[in-house]
C-alpha cells in the first residue's frame, strides 16, 4: 500500500527569496481576499493537459502513456475541445514501426490506442518547454487558433498529466531543454491568480517524480508523483513484437483502476491513491495534498478524469416575446422560400424537387399509382408498367403499319 | 647608488638654478654620460601638476559614472503603484455600488386635501420597509421621493429624485387601455427614468375601487404600478417588495442559483461573445431537418443582441449536424407515451465525441462560445420527454448548463406516425416551430445571465404581471445585468492591476517595456473613471469593458 506523506516542506531558498515571496503572498493574500468570487466558482468543467516530453524510438512506452490517459479521459466524457494532447514524437508513423498508424500499450495488442478520434493538438517540435508554460498560463500571440488554448475558466478542474524522462526538480523536453520544478510551480502561481482553474490535479510519471512538484504554493493544487527523490520509475513489460517497452508500470496501474469505471462511477480520488502498490510499482508513489482543502475520499475521480455539467432546467419559455416582436413577412410553410434555397448553396434539386412533389395534390388515378407505388413491391409494379408501356408500343406500331 | 654598481653610474643632474625658470636639460649637463637611455628618476616629490592630473581624471569619471549607469540601466518604464494601491484602499473601503433613486407616485381617487405631510410619511414608511429587506450587493443607497396626486391636487416631497413626472399627464381612467399601450404612456410620462445619470424606478399606485383585489404590473421600463384598493401600509409594503425583488435583484431569493454569483456571466474578456446554434440530426437515416436560422432567427434576435450591446459584444452563428446521437440512456414508458429522460441522465447528454460544436471560425482566443443546441431525435427513441423530479413532464423539454449554453430536445411532428414513410426524407422545420424554438431559446439566455427565463410561475402574494419586452431584456434587467457586469468588471481589474504591480516590484531586475506602462496607465484611469461614474449612479459609460486592457497585460 503506497502511505501518502505530507510534504517535505523544506524549502531550498534563500531567505531573501523567502521574504520576498512572503510579502508576495501576503499581498496576493489581501488581493484574493478582495475577489471572494474565486472560491465561490462553481464547478462547471473538466481540462486535461496530457503532455509527452521524450522522443525517439525509444520512448516508445512515454507515447503510449500519454495516448492511453488520452483515451480513458476521452472515454470518460471530456470531450476534445477540452483536451490539449501534447506528443513530442510520432510513433504510429515511425520508420521502425512494425505495425504502421498503431500503437499499443500492452504486448498482447488488443488496444489499438492510435485508432480513431485522435487529436494532436501540438506535435513534434512544437512541444517545448515555451509553449508548455505559454499553454500553462494562456498567453499566446493573438494568431493562435482556440483548439491550442487552454481555455478553463475559475470554475473548471484541470488535470494536468506529464511523462518522459526526469530527474531531481527537473523535467526533459525533447532531449534538448529542461522544465524546472520552481519554473512549474511559477506557471501554477500565475494561473492561479489569474483564476485559470479552481482545483488542478498534477500527475507526472517520470523518475524522481515527486521532485517536480515540491515547489507549488498555490492553494487547489493536488499532486501525484510515481517515484521520490532517489528513485527510478520502470517501464512495466517490454513487447518483443514491437522491440520497446510499451507502457510503465505507474501509468499500466491507473489505467488498470480506470479501466474498471465508466462515466456514472463514483470512486473516490483516495481508492486511486491507494491503489497503488509500492512493491508492483518498484518505486513509491508519493502524492501531496497539504495544498488541497477536500478531502480526498469525498472527491470523485470524474472530478478530474470525467466530465461534469451543472444542468438546471428551463422552466419556461420567454413567451409573449413573438407577439411583443411583430414581424410582417407571412409565415409560409415553404414556397416562395424554395427561392431562396435555390440561391443558397445548399440546396439540392432533388430536394426543392421533392417539396414540390409534396405539395402536388393527388388526384385519382394518379393517388391510386402513388399508393401502389409506395407499397409493397415497387419494383414488380415497375416492371408490370413497363410491360404495359411495351405493349401499348407495339400495338401502336402494328397498328400505324 | 650602491645596488648600480658596475653600471656607469648616471652623475646625478645638477640642482635646478635658483631662478628656477629654465630647468636645464640633464642630458646636455652631464657630458660624462655616454649615451644612456633610460630617463633619469627623479628626486623631487610629485608636485601639483600629477595631482592635478590625477583628479581631473578622477573628477571627469566621477561626474561621467550617473551617465554611465543610466546607459547600463534596465529599461523599467514606471507604473503608478501608489494610485494602484490608493485605488485599491478606495474600493476595498467603499465596494462599488450604483446609488439609485425610488419615485412612488400615488393616484387617488378621493379628493383628499394632499399635503406635505403626507408625502413626509410615505417616505419614511418606504424608506423603513426598505431597511427591513435585504440589501443587494450592487445597489448602493436609494434615495426615495414621493408625489401624491388626486383631485385635491399634487405635492411632491421634499426630495429631489424627480423623475420627471408631470401631474396630471396620467389618470386611472387610462387603465383601461390595456397593460402594454398603458407601460407606453407611463413611459412617455416619465421620461426615460434617469436623473442626473443615475437610474431612477418608479412605482405608480393607482387606487380604484376594484373589488378584486389588488395587481401589480411590472413594466418593460423603469417603471411598475399597482392597480386597487389600497390602504397606505399595504401600498408602501408592496412598493417596497417590487422594488427590493425584482428592480434591485432580479426575482432571485437568497441562495437561489442566478445573477450575483461569478458563473452567470458569461462574458469572453474581450468582451465578446459568440452565440452558436445548432441543429442536431441524430439518426439522419430516419429524417433530416434543415431550419432557416439566417432569415428568421437573426432577425429575431437582432433587437437582443442590440439591447446587450453595453454589456457584451454578441456574434451569432448556426450550423447544422448530422450523426449526432445523445450519449445517455432513456427508456420507454408507457404511461406517458414516449421516451423519457430523468434529470439525473441531463448532465450526460451532451455526446461531446460525436457533437463537434466548436466549429466557430469567429471567435478568437479570448471570446466566450455559448452553445444552443437543438437535438431531433432518431425514430427509436422518439418522442423524447424530459422527466422533471416530481413525475411530469418539461413544457420546454430543455435545460441548460452555466457558462457552456443550453439544449431543447425538439420532437418532429411525424413522430408519433411511427411509420417508415418518411425515410431519409429531407424536411425543414416550420417558421412557426422555429419561433417558438427561439423563444426558448430566449428563456435560456436569460437563465444563462443569471434571471429567470420567465415570471410565469413567480409567487407573490399579490397576482403580478410582468410585461415581455421584444428584445428579450427589460430596461430594468439591463441595468441589474450591467451594474454586476461593471462591479465584477471593475474588482477583477483592480485585481489584476494589484498583482501585475506587486510582480513588478518584488522583481527589480525585470524589463517593464514602454507599451506596459501605458497600457497600465490607461486601464487605472479606466478604473477610475469606471469608480467615479459609480459612485454617482452614471451607468451610461463604457466602463463594462475596462478590462480588456489590463486582461491582455497578465
Amino acid at each position: 500500500m503506497a502511505f501518502g506523506r505530507r510534504s517535505p516542506g523544506s524549502s531550498r531558498h534563500p531567505p531573501a527569496l523567502t521574504i520576498v515571496t512572503a510579502l508576495l503572498f501576503a499581498f496576493l493574500s489581501s488581493a484574493a481576499a478582495a475577489a471572494s468570487s474565486s472560491t465561490d466558482a462553481m464547478h462547471n468543467n473538466n481540462w486535461a493537459v496530457l503532455v509527452c516530453t521524450s522522443r525517439f524510438w525509444f520512448n516508445y512506452r512515454h507515447m503510449a502513456n500519454t495516448l492511453s490517459l488520452y483515451r480513458t479521459v476521452k472515454r470518460l466524457g471530456i470531450p476534445d475541445e477540452r483536451i490539449i494532447l501534447m506528443l513530442a514524437d510520432d510513433m504510429a508513423c515511425n520508420p521502425r514501426n512494425s505495425y504502421p498508424a498503431q500503437v499499443f500499450n500492452n504486448e498482447n495488442h488488443q488496444l489499438n490506442l492510435y485508432g480513431d478520434n485522435v487529436e494532436v493538438d501540438y506535435r513534434g517540435y512544437e512541444v517545448t518547454v515555451e509553449n508548455f508554460l505559454r499553454v500553462l498560463t494562456g498567453r499566446h500571440e493573438s494568431a493562435v487558433p482556440r483548439s491550442k488554448r487552454l481555455l478553463s475558466d475559475e470554475g473548471s478542474h484541470i488535470l494536468l498529466y506529464m511523462t518522459g524522462h526526469g530527474g531531481d526538480e527537473f523535467l526533459k523536453f525533447q532531449d534538448s531543454e529542461e522544465l524546472q520544478s520552481h519554473d512549474l510551480a511559477d506557471a501554477v502561481k500565475q494561473m492561479k491568480e489569474k483564476h485559470r482553474f479552481k482545483e488542478l490535479l498534477i500527475m507526472v510519471d517520470t523518475c524522481q517524480a515527486a521532485t517536480l512538484f515540491s515547489q507549488l504554493q498555490s492553494p487547489g493544487v493536488l499532486a501525484i508523483g510515481s517515484s521520490m527523490k532517489g528513485e527510478n520509475s520502470y517501464s512495466h513489460h517490454l513487447d518483443s513484437d514491437i522491440g520497446v517497452s510499451v507502457v510503465d508500470r505507474f501509468t499500466y496501474y491507473t489505467l488498470a483502476f480506470f479501466e474498471k469505471l465508466n462515466m456514472y462511477s463514483n470512486a473516490s480520488l483516495n481508492s486511486l491513491f491507494t491503489s497503488y502498490n509500492p512493491s508492483m510499482l518498484m518505486s513509491t508513489a508519493y502524492y501531496r495534498m497539504d495544498l488541497y482543502e477536500r478531502p480526498l475520499n469525498e472527491v470523485p475521480v470524474t472530478n478530474f478524469f470525467g466530465s461534469v455539467m451543472k444542468t438546471l432546467h428551463t422552466d419556461s419559455a420567454y413567451t409573449g416575446f413573438l407577439a411583443a416582436h411583430d414581424y410582417e413577412t407571412p409565415l409560409s410553410v415553404g414556397d416562395n422560400l424554395d427561392d431562396h434555397f435555390m440561391l443558397k448553396d445548399r440546396a439540392t434539386p432533388r430536394r426543392s424537387n421533392i417539396e414540390k412533389e409534396a405539395q402536388l395534390t393527388p388526384h385519382g388515378w394518379t393517388e391510386v399509382l402513388l399508393e401502389q407505388l409506395e407499397g409493397k413491391n415497387t419494383d414488380t409494379v415497375v416492371m408490370y408498367g413497363l410491360g404495359a408501356m411495351g405493349i401499348l408500343l407495339a400495338l401502336s406500331t402494328w397498328l400505324s403499319m | 647608488m650602491a645596488e648600480i654598481a658596475g653600471d656607469e653610474a648616471p652623475t646625478p643632474p645638477p640642482p635646478p638654478p635658483i631662478s628656477g625658470e629654465v630647468s636645464r636639460d640633464p642630458y646636455t649637463s652631464t657630458p660624462a654620460s655616454t649615451g644612456s637611455n633610460k630617463p633619469p628618476l627623479r628626486t623631487t616629490k610629485p608636485g601639483v601638476k600629477r595631482l592635478i592630473l590625477t583628479a581631473s581624471v578622477l573628477l571627469s569619471f566621477l561626474v561621467g559614472l550617473p551617465f554611465l549607469l543610466k546607459s547600463t540601466e534596465i529599461h523599467r518604464s514606471p507604473l503608478p503603484s501608489d494610485a494602484i494601491t490608493a485605488l485599491a484602499h478606495r474600493l476595498h473601503s467603499t465596494p462599488p455600488s450604483f446609488p439609485c433613486g425610488l419615485h412612488a407616485v400615488f393616484l387617488r381617487s378621493v379628493p383628499d386635501r394632499s399635503d406635505a405631510s403626507l408625502t413626509r410619511r410615505l417616505e419614511q414608511s418606504i424608506s423603513a420597509q426598505l431597511h427591513l429587506l435585504p440589501a443587494t450587493s450592487t445597489a448602493g443607497n436609494v434615495s426615495v421621493s414621493v408625489t401624491v396626486e388626486s383631485a385635491g391636487g399634487c405635492s411632491s416631497s421634499s426630495s429631489n429624485v424627480g423623475s420627471g413626472w408631470q401631474c396630471g399627464t396620467v389618470t386611472s381612467a387610462d387603465l383601461v387601455i390595456g397593460d402594454e399601450v398603458f407601460d407606453e404612456l407611463l413611459h412617455s410620462a416619465l421620461g426615460s427614468g434617469r436623473w442626473d445619470g443615475s437610474m431612477v424606478y418608479t412605482v405608480v399606485v393607482v387606487e380604484t375601487d376594484d373589488a378584486e383585489g389588488m395587481r401589480v404590473v411590472v413594466g418593460k421600463h423603469r417603471h411598475a404600478w399597482v392597480v386597487g384598493k389600497a390602504d397606505e401600509v399595504k401600498a408602501v409594503s408592496v412598493i417596497g417588495k417590487v422594488f427590493a425583488k425584482y428592480f434591485m435583484n432580479g426575482g432571485i431569493e437568497e441562495g437561489e442559483a442566478g445573477i450575483g454569483k461569478g458563473e452567470f456571466m458569461p462574458v469572453g474578456s474581450d468582451g465578446n461573445v459568440v452565440l452558436s446554434f445548432s441543429l442536431l440530426n441524430a439518426d439522419p437515416s430516419d429524417w433530416v431537418y434543415d431550419w432557416d436560422f439566417e432569415k428568421i432567427g437573426e432577425r429575431m434576435l437582432n433587437p437582443v443582441v442590440e439591447a446587450l450591446r453595453p454589456i457584451v459584444e454578441i456574434n451569432i452563428e448556426s450550423q447544422v449536424l448530422y450523426h449526432t446521437p445523445k450519449s445517455s440512456f432513456s427508456y420507454f414508458d408507457d404511461k406517458l407515451g414516449g421516451n423519457v429522460l430523468s434529470m439525473g441522465d441531463i448532465p450526460f447528454f451532451v455526446n461531446s465525441n460525436e457533437w463537434h460544436l466548436d466549429t466557430s471560425i469567429s471567435a478568437t482566443g479570448r471570446s466566450k462560445v455559448l452553445q444552443f443546441v437543438v437535438y431531433i431525435p432518431s425514430a427509436r427513441e422518439c418522442p423524447l420527454y424530459l422527466q422533471l423530479p416530481d413525475g411530469g413532464l418539461s413544457k420546454t423539454n430543455a435545460f441548460i448548463s452555466p457558462m457552456w449554453g443550453g439544449v431543447l430536445i425538439w420532437n418532429p411532428p411525424d413522430c408519433s406516425l411511427g411509420s417508415k414513410r418518411t425515410h431519409g426524407t429531407w424536411k425543414k422545420m416550420s417558421s412557426q416551430e422555429l419561433t417558438e424554438t427561439l423563444e426558448i431559446f430566449i428563456g435560456q439566455l436569460r437563465q444563462l445571465f443569471g434571471l429567470k427565463p420567465s415570471y410565469l410561475s413567480q409567487d407573490m402574494d399579490v397576482p403580478t404581471k410582468f410585461v415581455v419586452s421584444e428584445k428579450g431584456f427589460t430596461e430594468w434587467e439591463l441595468d441589474l445585468l450591467y451594474r454586476h457586469h461593471a462591479c465584477s468588471n471593475l474588482l477583477s481589474c483592480l485585481t489584476t492591476l494589484e498583482s501585475l504591480s506587486s510582480l513588478v516590484c518584488s522583481l527589480p531586475r525585470m524589463i517593464v517595456m514602454d507599451e506596459i506602462g501605458r497600457q497600465v496607465e490607461l486601464s487605472l484611469e479606466a478604473a477610475n473613471l469606471a469608480q467615479g461614474n459609480a459612485t454617482l449612479g452614471i451607468s451610461d459609460s463604457s466602463a463594462g469593458n475596462i478590462c480588456n486592457k489590463s486582461q491582455g497585460i497578465g
